[in-house]
């Protein structure tokens, strides 16, 4: 810089200078065997200028003078082979010389070790293969530069090509490492691809790209395979069209054949808004009630059923049906120990059996419970009120009241056989249902063991019996058979309900006929003796029932054990019937539960 | 306890197995007599690997030189001062391809081994150093430790390897001795510099040296000049 003003202050008069600084640019080794600098040189001060380059090496204090100042073009050093040391600093220095002075550029350190820049790989070959059985491929071939000595591992150089379609914008780069040809695999056909190659050597500089090198692609696609896919695309169009024909003309039937719809819960006949709404009657009409359980079949069955029982005789062995076993878990299932008798249609789960398919032997189904139910003392009233029952199509809950357990239904006697039973008219349990529907269903289930509930029981006792008396002229009782002793070859009386008073309390009458057929349920109390009054307790499980035409009293029923009663009950027949009294064996009062007095202990008492 | 005794047999056998493998690797670089036809092929395995080592160690050296010299001395002229300053100069190896091709292999080989012990002494300063900078560079001191080690692992190779191209040479003795410590522990900064910049720069050299060296004798030796 001083130097520049210096000399710029020595301008002569005609504007002449001595010429500006000379800078070295560049230095560049092609092969690391020999190496170039050029210079740019500086203002030249209007004069000719002269340029000498000029050098020393690291380690030698000789200044050499460029060797060759044309190989390179103008401005330019070109070292050869034999100035050329490696792993050697130069320190070269321009001098620019004119008339008037002369300058020296900057010093340059150079080392050949790291100017290495090798020229282009040449010959670069392309060649479009067609293997058999395989997609065609580019194969690129070069060779590497030819000054660089790559044979003896002076120079190791590494390869890098990239090519184009000839139209696209961006190159396709690949890595070539240390080989002099490239298989190149996804061509797109029928372009022209352009195709460039460089190198570099193990600790230098990327040369530039080769020259472009071109190849047009062969065309892959043949007329045939031009025809197939026609064919595909035509085809699946067709099949798409067919399929879319066929939904839009069948589409709903065909989404139900796939998705079917899932048919809801449903009870035939049971509405359920009904059911929300709580009207049990319209509920229970509902289900037909008027046939339920259908009066024809049901009742031809009932009849069958008492027939058999009947006839057949009463030492029927209980058949140890798995009903049982256990008390019935379905809702539907009344305990069968509950269905006390030979009532068939008290249990729905007997109804609906026999309005579906009569049973063969209805009375083993009964016969067995009777002669069960001693065995299972107190327990057994629980039975009664079983929960289950009252269920939904418990809803007659006077069935569940049949879970007494012996005496519910009286037995129909042999001989005495009245098929006019009322217990077997259905159309009188519906309206029983009807009635008792009223009751605190509540207090059926809760109050299973404690007397209250026993006498709420026998109040719902009575009272299904009371409706069945009035109901139909005919309330013969049945009596139990309990035992086979029971049965006697004498006729037994009839202890008949006469009616069921506004609170419940049932009054008693004796039936003075056999038939017990009786009309004007109502309109002969004051002639027949009317047994509504307790009078005492004997022994501890007999009641004592009096004379009350006026009374309304509740009349605790006795529950017959199951024992087999001696026999010799049948001279109390003939007593008076204010008194009743039974072997005790024969009855016990029970307590809790529904207390069902038995008529056998009254007959063998009275007879 | 079935399951783990299994499992323990597998990792055994696994083990074994493995180990067969590396013995049979290991096996093809022993020591065999120059000459022997079967010792070619292990030859050619140890160059190859000493000059992958010698190439990575070049690299690595550049790069070290290249960060400390942009981080730490740039445009300070260091370069003018480190001129013939390198403690391996003394060692006269060739300074071109002809010189380098003048010389018989063995020597080649012996000047390799002369010059990478060089580097022992000072590669191990030279990473007790820059560990002990002010701020001292991940970057440089972890090449640092690696060039060290690879450095030694280069030099056991070429032990090997003169084993076997050149048996029963003396155990060479000859080495550069470093006297380069005490600058590395200058108080002055820039002298410490100085002393810095002087070690990566020979050290990029050497290692330059080295590398080319290594890879005209494989070409030389295994493919017989037609690499």
């Amino acid at each position: 810089m001083e130097e520049n003003t210096k000399y710029a202050l020595h301008m002569n008069p005609e504007g002449q200078s001595p010429p500006g600084k000379p800078f070295i640019f560049k230095c560049r080794s092609p092969e690391k065997e020999t190496f170039t600098c050029w210079w740019r040189p500086g203002a030249d001060g209007g004069l000719p200028t002269n340029y000498t380059l000029t050098y020393h090496k690291e380690g030698e204090t000789i200044t050499h003078e460029c060797p060759d100042y044309k190989t390179g073009g103008p401005n330019s050093c070109y070292f050869s082979k034999k100035h050329t040391s490696i792993w050697t600093i130069y320190i070269i220095t321009v001098n620019a010389t004119n008339q008037m002075g002369s300058s020296v550029s900057d010093p340059r350190y150079v080392d050949v070790t790291y100017i290495v820049e090798p020229d282009p790989p040449v010959n670069l070959t392309l060649e479009v293969k067609h293997p058999e059985d395989r997609k065609p491929y580019l194969w690129v071939k070069w060779l590497p530069p030819t000054l660089v000595d790559v044979r003896s591992g002076w120079l190791t150089l590494q390869y890098e090509i990239r090519l184009k379609p000839e139209k696209a914008a961006e190159w396709e780069t690949h890595f070539a490492g240390q080989q002099t040809q490239f298989k190149i695999l996804s061509l797109y056909p029928g372009q022209k691809y352009l195709v460039q190659v460089r190198c570099k050597p193990d600790h230098g500089f990327w040369s530039v790209w080769s020259p472009e090198s071109s190849i047009q692609i062969p065309n892959d696609f043949t007329m045939k395979d031009i025809t197939v896919w026609i064919f595909v695309a035509v085809l699946s169009t067709i099949i798409c069209l067919i399929m879319v024909w066929a939904v839009a003309l069948k589409g709903y039937s065909m989404v139900t054949c796939i998705f079917p719809p899932v048919p809801g819960p449903k009870i035939k006949g049971f509405d359920t808004h009904l059911l929300e709404k709580g009207k049990s009657e319209e509920l229970l009409s509902a289900f037909g009630c008027q046939d339920f359980p259908p009066t024809a079949d049901c009742e031809d069955l009932l009849v069958e059923f008492l027939e058999v029982d009947d006839s057949e005789d009463q030492q029927l062995m209980p058949a140890h049906s798995k009903e049982h076993s256990g008390p019935g878990m379905k809702p539907t299932d009344l305990d069968p120990d509950n269905d006390s008798g030979r009532g068939s249609c008290d249990s729905p789960s007997l109804l609906s059996e026999k309005c579906e398919e009569p049973q063969a032997n209805p009375s083993t189904f009964h016969t067995p419970e009777v002669i069960e139910q001693p065995e299972k003392p107190k327990a057994n009233v629980t039975h009664t009120w079983d929960p289950q029952t009252i269920s939904l199509v418990g809803k007659m809950p006077y069935l569940s009241v049949n879970g007494s357990k012996s005496s519910t239904w009286p037995l129909l006697q042999p001989g005495q056989h009245n098929t006019n039973s009322p217990y077997h008219n259905i159309a009188d349990m519906c309206k029983l249902a009807t009635s008792l529907d009223k009751i605190d269903k509540d207090a059926l289930q809760s109050s299973k063991t404690t007397e209250a509930a026993g006498e709420e029981k026998a109040t719902k006792q009575r009272e299904v019996e009371s409706s069945h008396s009035k109901a139909e002229q005919d309330t013969g009782w049945l009596l139990p058979k309990e035992k086979p002793p029971f049965i006697s070859p004498k006729p037994l009386d009839y202890v008949e309900i006469h009616k069921v008073n506004k609170d419940g309390a049932l009054s008693l009458l004796l039936k003075q006929k056999e038939n017990g057929d009786q009309t004007g349920k109502a309109g002969t109390p004051e002639t027949s003796k009317e047994y509504a009054k307790v009078s005492r307790v004997m022994d501890n499980n007999i009641l004592v029932l009096v004379q009350d035409p006026g009374a309304q009293n509740v009349a605790l029923f006795e529950e017959s054990t199951k024992e087999a009663p001696p026999s010799p009950s049948q001279n109390q027949a003939e007593k008076d019937l204010s008194s009743f009294s039974t072997a005790p064996s024969d009855c016990r009062l029970q307590q809790g539960g529904l207390d069902y007095l038995d008529p056998a202990c009254f007959m063998h008492s009275l007879h | 306890m079935d399951s783990k005794w299994s499992r323990r047999t597998g990792s055994l056998l696994l083990l074994l197995v493995s180990n067969l493998l590396l013995c049979k690797s290991t096996a093809s670089l022993p020591i065999c007599p120059s000459g022997a036809v079967n010792c070619q092929v292990s030859l050619r395995d140890l160059f190859d690997r000493a000059v992958i080592l010698s190439h990575h160690i070049h690299k690595l050296s550049s790069e070290m030189f290249n960060e400390f010299d942009k981080r730490y001395t740039q445009g300070r002229g260091f370069i003018t001062k480190a001129i013939n300053s390198c403690h391996t100069s003394s060692l006269s190896t060739p300074e071109d391809k002809e010189q380098a091709q003048q010389i018989h292999h063995e020597d080649l080989l012996n000047m390799v081994l002369r010059v990478l012990p060089s580097w022992n002494d000072p590669l191990y300063h030279l990473v007790t150093e820059v560990r002990g900078m002010q701020e001292a560079p991940d970057a440089i001191l972890s090449k640092a430790i690696e060039i060290e080690e690879q450095n030694r692992r280069l030099l056991e190779g070429m032990e090997k390897i003169v084993g076997q191209v050149h048996p029963g040479i003396k155990e060479n003795e000859i080495y550069s001795v470093w006297s380069g410590l005490p600058s590395l522990q200058m108080a002055d900064e820039d002298a410490r510099l100085f002393a810095f910049y002087n070690l990566l720069h020979c050290l990029r050299r050497d290692s330059h040296k080295i590398d080319n060296y290594l890879k005209l004798l494989k070409c030389r030796i295994i493919y017989d000049s037609n690499c």
